[in-house]
């Protein structure tokens, strides 16, 4: 230390300044031997763990303290004064004599989504133009009739469009979701499109139709029934609502949960929960639209269609998109095959073919066949789903692309 | 010689920090061929695009740290065993390790974690540890592909479950949760991405001579692999020491999440270390942490950083050219530079040398570096007023704030010209380019005792301690009552800065060292003929000699030798970027 002290003699001349202790703005009187704090104490080691305690309690290891202390301009030289050879010893005895409690209370809560009023509006949207368009179709006829249809479910599938692309039941990552939506989109249009024509299609053909295309009536030979769709468009808003719910309450619970098995018992009652949730309001919603519609009411094809429609896109907006497309090309297929065996019957020879979907349509009418098969593949997703969005790594935050 | 140069946040990219020395140093050493694999930092440096380049750059392969791509590779059952191994075992190593200290090095457990058991040395057989599950992970993603998507997995959170709750992890490890699980996942993650690149084949990385690391960290991991898959030397230049810069950047995360970070980049620095041919600190300080983080002293050289000596030069000859009453200060504006002291320190000056004048030449950085400069300022009107030579002219304030590139002052070199002494008065410092550039126009200097000021100034300036304004203002009063002393020192401090700090120095010792590693750890590539058998002598001598021994007379070479032998493995295709 004397030889430091005569460093700075030698280089700043007579007079010149003295190491400062940490925390010594003005220099002693001269002629003092140099390296002596101001207010001098047996242990100037205690004033600087006092002066830099928080950085000592919270470093994991000395290296983080001696990145500290240099980062407030503790060099070697001043840690001389401390009776050390470098900084990182220092921060070693620092280190060591600050006391750890070792309780760590649990980190921040992490931010949480926002509800925000623009995937609100959005997600109320779909519905409203459903509406809308149905309104539309009522009172005009002929051509018109054709040209408000055409508009209606333009309007719609756009309104929807927006609605996935933001808030809970968008997968924030617009550029691979681009890719992904071409196929699944379609699969969902095919479903809807069942769910409006399909039942009256598949009881006109058990009967030997149909004669000719559908009116865009409940009515005549193809009737259409648009209640389950317009309960499917208007339960966005649920959806989204519900779908913001459960990952709020995941993060939660991933913020309080200790281990991986915990995070996973304790948010599988969430997900039944906000399936649940679903399912009554959309339940409600179709019982709305058929009353609205003068309809009768289909709730099992629509809650089954609906649950479907719920898991594929909650599974895919937490990242799992392999399942979703499998169960919903599979439900698609399904439902194709069993339309394709009942005109295939007609051909000479065929006959057996048709035989076990108007087995089921005698006996539990048209509509027991998609509710069969969205009911189980539903159910599939839903086993599917309790597993992998029980998982910790599917409720990371997405990556902020910089 | 086929150099492959390994950047991160620099060469060859526009807006790259260290991009200027590699650059340098690529135009420096014509004689040699470099390959540039280059990691951008963000999606604006990659649209910036890249600095011209000298044709001895050979080619250029680049690779983003800030996003990766899911290859949409699904791992089997056997590829997802392989992977839970390597991986738990990494996780195992971050937390049983209790320090990423030097080996050798004795100190005692941290709580909690237990000693090996008996027989074994324990930092070795733990660096060992780390490395292979390194190389497994590595050698998975080149036979499989597929490792973004496990290593972001559940799988992953798993392994690294598993190991916190080991009963010899950390204490702090231990008290892990699943959100602190989740982030080091997600930084592992991030971590490991360039264990994912398509570079590690016979005619990427594996056709260089030597890789140089112009980083630690994630710069130097490619270079670790290719000396586990090819065995090609490696040398790592570090001029701010990764770890330190990871400790002081990730402040708000939890103990947990800390401990097992700093546990990966501890031993992530020390692996590369250990496999580094060797080590080119850029001064003191990254030298000491390197040694601390278990860096062998033999491998270490201190390479000073160059500066272009040209620009100063003029200056420099000329020191008369100076104002005798003019103090410079020139940098970048931001609080770690505490112009508040030097304030402090000018009004003392003031007090016994009524002319003086201070001219504080720089812009601020960032909008705190504004904040603080608005503040300066503030405060330089507090402490001094304007003042006029007689009661008929317009005053002025002694302290004036300028910027380099307005008419007054074109270039750095004439900022530095204007003063008689030149004054730094950081708190925080690392390697003091503008204090070099002072020495370099000749200038004497008051500097404060942080960083590598020392190890720059040597003896050729006054240095004082960080934040003591009075001491500053007497050292600088003394210059400025001395001005035989000012030339002394100014000369002293010239002809050690272009001793020391130049150019041409950095290339040479970097050309030395090139030679040296070469020499000493030369790549053995095994050359099969169409039959697969071993082809002797394929590799004649003369493709160790430095330059383009091809390209001149040409030499006696069978014939056999010449035509396109096949390598070991076949190469597999490898995007490269078009230059």
């Amino acid at each position: 230390m004397t030889d430091l002290g005569a460093l700075h003699r030698e280089t700043a001349g007579r007079g010149g300044p003295r190491l400062p202790g940490p925390d010594v703005r003005a220099t002693a009187p001269e002629g003092e031997p140099a390296p002596t704090p101001r207010r001098g104490t047996a242990d100037p080691v205690k004033a600087l763990l006092h002066r830099h305690r928080e950085l000592c309690e919270r470093a994991v290891d000395p290296l983080e303290i001696a990145a500290g202390l240099e980062a407030h301009g503790i060099t070697d030289r001043t840690a001389a004064r401390f009776r050390h050879r470098d900084v990182f010893s220092l921060a070693e005895e620092l280190y060591a004599r600050v006391p750890r409690d070792g309780g760590t209370q649990p980190s921040a809560a992490t931010a949480l989504p926002r509800v925000r009023a623009d995937w609100i509006v959005f997600t109320l949207l779909p519905g409203a133009l459903c509406v809308a368009s149905l309104i539309a179709l009522r009172l005009t006829h002929g051509q018109t009739r054709l040209l408000a249809a055409a508009t209606g479910v333009l309007a719609v599938a756009l309104a929807l469009r927006a609605a996935l692309r933001r808030g809970p039941l968008s997968t924030g990552d617009p550029t691979s979701a681009a890719s992904r939506r071409s196929t699944t989109a379609s699969w969902t249009c095919w479903l809807t499109g069942y769910a409006l024509l399909g039942d009256g299609l598949l009881g006109t053909a058990i009967t030997g139709g149909p004669d000719g295309l559908p009116t865009g009536t409940a009515e005549g030979d193809w009737p259409l029934t648009t209640a389950p769709v317009l309960a499917l468009t208007l339960s966005c808003a649920p959806a989204a609502w519900t779908a913001h719910l459960f990952s709020a309450r995941a993060r939660r619970r991933l913020v309080s949960s200790r281990g991986l098995e915990d995070f996973a018992a304790s948010v599988r009652p969430v997900l039944f929960g906000a399936f649940a949730l679903f399912l009554c309001a959309l339940g409600a919603l179709g019982a709305l639209s058929a009353a609205l519609l003068d309809e009768p009411s289909a709730h099992p094809q629509t809650l089954t269609l609906g649950a479907l429609l719920f898991l594929a896109r909650l599974l895919t907006v937490h990242g799992f998109t392999h399942a979703p497309k499998v169960v919903l090309a599979a439900t698609v297929t399904a439902q194709a095959a069993a339309l394709a065996t009942v005109f295939a019957a007609r051909l000479p020879g065929c006959a057996p073919l048709a035989a076990p979907v108007d087995a089921l349509a005698t006996a539990w009418g048209p509509a027991a066949l998609p509710t069969l098969i969205c009911g189980a593949a539903a159910l599939t997703l839903l086993i599917h789903a309790s597993r992998k969005l029980a998982r910790a790594s599917a409720h990371t935050h997405p990556e902020q692309p910089r | 010689m086929r150099i492959g140069l390994l950047t991160e946040d620099g060469y060859p990219y526009v807006s790259g920090g260290a991009g200027l020395w590699c650059d340098r140093l690529v135009r420096g050493l014509d004689r040699h061929e470099f390959d540039v694999y280059a990691f951008s930092r963000s999606e604006a440096q990659e649209d910036a695009g890249w600095v011209p380049l000298p044709p001895q750059v050979g080619r250029v392969r680049t690779a983003p740290l800030w996003t990766a791509e899911d290859d949409g590779v699904v791992y089997g059952r056997r590829a997802r065993r392989r992977f839970t191994e390597h991986y738990g075992e990494l996780a195992a190593v971050l937390c049983t390790a209790a320090d990423p200290a030097a080996p050798g090095t004795v100190r005692a457990a941290a709580p909690g974690a237990h000693r090996e058991p008996a027989g074994t040395a324990r930092p070795a057989s733990e660096a060992d540890r780390f490395a292979t599950a390194l190389n497994g992970l590595a050698e998975l993603a080149r036979d499989e592909g597929g490792l973004v998507a496990a290593l972001r997995s559940e799988t992953a959170v798993r392994a690294l479950e598993r190991a916190c709750r080991a009963p010899r992890a950390l204490s702090t490890a231990r008290e892990a949760r699943v959100p602190d699980l989740l982030a080091v996942a997600a930084h592992l993650e991030q971590a490991l991405r360039p264990l994912s690149l398509d570079w590690y084949e016979e005619d990427g990385l594996g056709a260089v001579d030597l890789c140089h690391a112009t980083a630690g960290g994630a710069a130097a991991l490619p270079g670790l692999l290719a000396h586990h898959f090819f065995g090609i030397p490696l040398l790592v230049t570090e001029y701010g020491v990764r770890l330190r810069t990871h400790y002081l950047t990730r402040p708000d995360s939890s103990p947990a999440v800390r401990s097992l970070l700093a546990a990966f980049h501890g031993r992530l620095a020390a692996e590369t270390y250990r496999r580094a041919a060797f080590i080119t600190p850029g001064n003191a300080h990254a030298r000491r942490w390197q040694e601390r983080c278990g860096a062998d002293r033999a491998k270490l050289r201190t390479v000073h950083p160059g500066m272009d000596a040209a620009p100063f030069g003029e200056v420099g000859e000329s020191p008369e050219s100076a104002d005798p009453h003019t103090l410079v200060w020139v940098g970048r504006v931001e609080p770690a530079k505490d112009l508040v002291s030097l304030l402090h320190a000018f009004a003392e000056i003031r007090k016994e040398e009524p002319r003086t004048r201070l001219r504080i030449v720089g812009g601020p950085s960032g909008a705190e570096g504004a904040d603080y400069l608005g503040h300066c300022k503030a405060l330089a009107a507090q402490l001094f007023p304007d003042e006029a030579e007689g009661p008929h002219s317009v005053g002025d304030n002694p302290v004036s704030f300028e910027e380099i590139g307005g008419p007054d002052l074109p270039t750095a070199a004439d900022a530095y010209a204007a003063g008689a002494v030149v004054v730094l008065s950081s708190v925080v410092e690392g390697f003091p380019a503008g204090l070099v550039e002072a020495m370099l126009c000749g200038r004497a200097t008051v500097s404060t005792d942080v960083g590598a000021v020392v190890e720059a100034i040597g003896g050729t300036g006054l240095v004082v301690p960080p934040r003591n304004p009075r001491a500053l203002a007497e050292a600088c009063v003394s210059l400025l009552r001395d001005p035989a002393r000012r030339e002394r020192l100014g000369a002293a401090a010239r002809a050690r800065a272009l001793e020391l700090f130049t150019v041409e120095q950095n290339v040479a010792a970097f050309h030395s060292l090139y030679l040296e590693t070469v020499a000493r750890t030369p790549v053995r590539r095994l050359l099969l003929n169409d039959d697969g058998d071993p082809l002797p002598f394929a590799t004649p001598a003369e493709a160790h000699v430095p330059g383009h021994w091809t390209d001149r007379a040409p030499r006696a070479v069978p014939a056999w030798a010449t035509d396109a032998p096949v390598r070991a493995t076949t190469p597999a295709p490898a995007t490269e970027a078009a230059r």
